[in-house]
């Protein structure tokens, strides 16, 4: 294998712009040739292929496991052989997943859609790959260079000092350093099993609390397989606002989800990435960009973001921790009291499901609904404006998760739902460790005990 | 008694329409490679054989390959559609192109040039892959004996019989 001609070379032949050609041979010798739906890069020596049907191909691997593709660059049209070696094949798992999710892709991208379900992913070691000779257009012309915006983005994420300003600074680093126009951070909820939107750019509405289950769509499934999920085509099965319009039709999640809360999105996006945002092994958050072009993220940006992601993980977990330091900054100056004239705003709260609803109108449930409801009511009785994060953590009528409560991320959660509803009723920082509730009405609290319609 | 022909003129048709073209091989240690085919058209001297055009510096393994033991694949597929066909010989051998293969390659190229814009493959990329100096031409002869739709879907991979229609 020539030193310069590697498999992280090659990528670009590796995303199913052009078929690709694989011969194998039987025992007795006969060769067979076909189309490769998908030859996907796993690592800078192995490769996967799609397996789909029980054919020839598959009959010959299984007893010779030699076989050769012949591949092309989508730009050049320079052509490599790879001779390959057929090791095994995956029926589930991250790098299934992948698979399925880029084949369909392909699938709807060249008619095939309905037609091309993936069995399996076969993989292949590469044991040489060679270029074969003719004519080659130039390479396109080069685009801005990852590796400078992923150190600047690295540079400014590693200044943050609070999970907002963390979050706040990725969004503006995707948009500024990378260019992406479409994006969203979700953050994972590990005991629902779902994720809830936290920020988004790019979007009519920010779509602050809306969810998506582990599983569903592009950004479910690479949260539920913590790898990154990629496809550079219109699909339409993974596109999750369908998906999960799809799921609640089916009734069972219905009741758990929270559907009160629009998904923003590009209704037909032609390519996505989602990328598990992870600490050590615990899922923190999945980040989604989508745009309207197609072949939009390559190899190379999934890199780039993957290895942003990595620094964004620890980071959240940090900061989320020191969050809880409370410097007893003392309180500032009491806040003009509410207009005692206006009328009262009406917060009714759901304790079976936490939900919250502000002058009949649905804000939000689940843990953001308690911890609300709870501010709302020592405000009430006790006439208190600040708390401390820590003792909000203590407070069991918050019903935080025992471990990983995020109860700094819910907050920052919302904080934003109420400012996307310009509630008369809003969060803010008060010094470090600290939140104000800000209320331009006087309140008047309904516990409700039926389920809201 | 012989058996019928397996290049009937339907599927001689359907081979020889423009289509995208791999053309496999295998050594003898069991290891088999490809090219890709630069046209096809039937062999004026001999209606069950086909001419199989290709590029020869690209070629030299499978023509190495089938010099030594005749045995070939050959996939046709048609862009629009996704129908494919693949006839295996073991006859195939390398000769010398005439006139007339060398007068083939271009209009043949223009054919699948005008198919695959209607798919968007933009024209400089297709007349690229389908580059091939008259020198460089070299022609593989083969008389097909078995064909098998490959068509995507659950039935590729299937034998067809002599005269059935290409799926």
């Amino acid at each position: 294998m020539s030193p310069a001609l590697t498999l992280d070379t090659l990528r670009n032949c590796l995303e199913g712009i052009v078929p690709a050609g694989l011969a194998t041979c039987a025992p007795d010798g006969t060769p067979n040739v076909t189309y490769v739906s998908q030859l996907m890069y796993v690592d800078p020596e192995h490769v996967a292929l799609s397996f789909q049907f029980f054919n020839k191909t598959r009959e010959n691997i299984l007893a010779n496991p030699h076989a050769t593709v012949l591949m092309m660059d989508p730009d050049t049209a320079a052509r490599y052989r790879l001779s390959i070696r057929y090791l095994r094949t995956e029926t589930a798992g991250p790098l299934f997943e992948r698979m399925k999710a880029t084949l369909a892709g392909i699938a709807s991208h060249t008619g095939m859609a309905g037609v091309f379900r993936l069995r399996g992913a076969d993989i292949y070691r590469v044991l040489a790959i060679e270029a074969v000779p003719g004519r080659q257009l130039p390479p396109p012309v080069a685009r801005a260079p990852l590796l400078p915006a992923l150190r600047r983005s690295v540079d400014a994420l590693s200044r943050c000092r609070s999970l907002d300003q963390l979050i706040d600074t990725l969004a503006q680093c995707l948009e500024r350093q990378f260019g992406i126009d479409y994006q969203m951070l979700l953050m994972a909820d590990e005991a629902g099993h779902r994720l809830y939107i936290v920020a988004s750019r790019g979007y009519a509405s920010s779509g602050a609390g809306a969810e998506i289950p582990y599983g569903v769509g592009v950004i479910g499934v690479a949260a539920r397989e913590q790898a990154p999920i990629r496809i550079i085509f219109p699909a339409a099965e993974y596109a999750y606002s369908r998906a999960i319009r799809e799921q609640l039709e089916g009734g069972e999640l219905a009741e758990q989800l929270e559907a009160a809360i629009p998904l923003p999105g590009l209704p037909d996006p032609s390519s996505q990435l989602a990328v598990p945002v992870l600490a050590g092994d615990r899922l923190m958050a999945v980040l989604y960009v989508e745009s309207d072009q197609l072949c939009r993220f390559d190899y190379d940006m999934e890199d780039a973001l993957v290895a942003l992601c990595a620094l964004l993980g620890p980071s959240m977990c940090a900061l989320q921790s020191e969050a809880l330091d409370d410097d007893g900054t003392p309180a500032l100056p009491a806040q003009p009291p509410p207009d005692a004239a206006a009328p009262p705003l009406r917060v009714r709260y759901f304790d079976q499901d936490g939900s919250l609803f502000l002058d009949d109108t649905y804000l939000i449930k689940g843990v953001a609904g308690s911890i609300l409801w709870t501010l709302l009511q020592d405000h009430q009785m006790l006439g208190r404006c600040e708390f401390s994060k820590r003792e909000m953590r203590l407070d069991a009528r918050l019903r935080l998760p025992e471990v990983c409560d995020n109860l700094d991320a819910r907050l920052i959660l919302l904080s934003r739902r109420l400012e996307d509803r310009q509630a008369d009723l809003r969060i803010e920082k008060a010094g470090r460790g600290r939140i104000r509730l800000v209320l331009s009405r006087p309140v008047s609290l309904i516990a409700g005990s039926a389920q809201a319609a | 008694m012989t058996p019928p022909p397996v290049l009937t003129p339907a599927l001689a048709d359907f081979v020889t329409s423009h289509l995208s073209i791999h053309i496999a091989a295998s050594d003898a240690r069991g290891i088999a490679t490809l090219v890709r085919g630069l046209g096809c058209r039937r062999d004026p001297a001999d209606r069950d054989r086909l001419r199989l055009l290709v590029a020869g510096p690209q070629a030299e393994p499978v023509l190495r390959c089938l010099a030594a033991n005749g045995r070939i694949a050959a996939v046709f597929s048609e862009p629009e559609s996704h129908r494919t066909v693949q006839l295996k010989g073991r006859d195939a051998g390398p000769c010398a192109p005439d006139a007339a293969d060398a007068a083939f390659l271009a209009p043949y190229t223009d054919r699948l040039v005008a198919r695959l814009a209607t798919l968007g493959t933009p024209e400089p990329f297709v007349r690229t892959l389908l580059a091939c100096p008259v020198e460089d031409l070299r022609v593989i002869r083969f008389t097909p004996d078995e064909v098998f739709g490959q068509t995507p879907g659950p039935q590729a991979g299937q034998r067809l019989s002599a005269g059935s229609a290409v799926p």
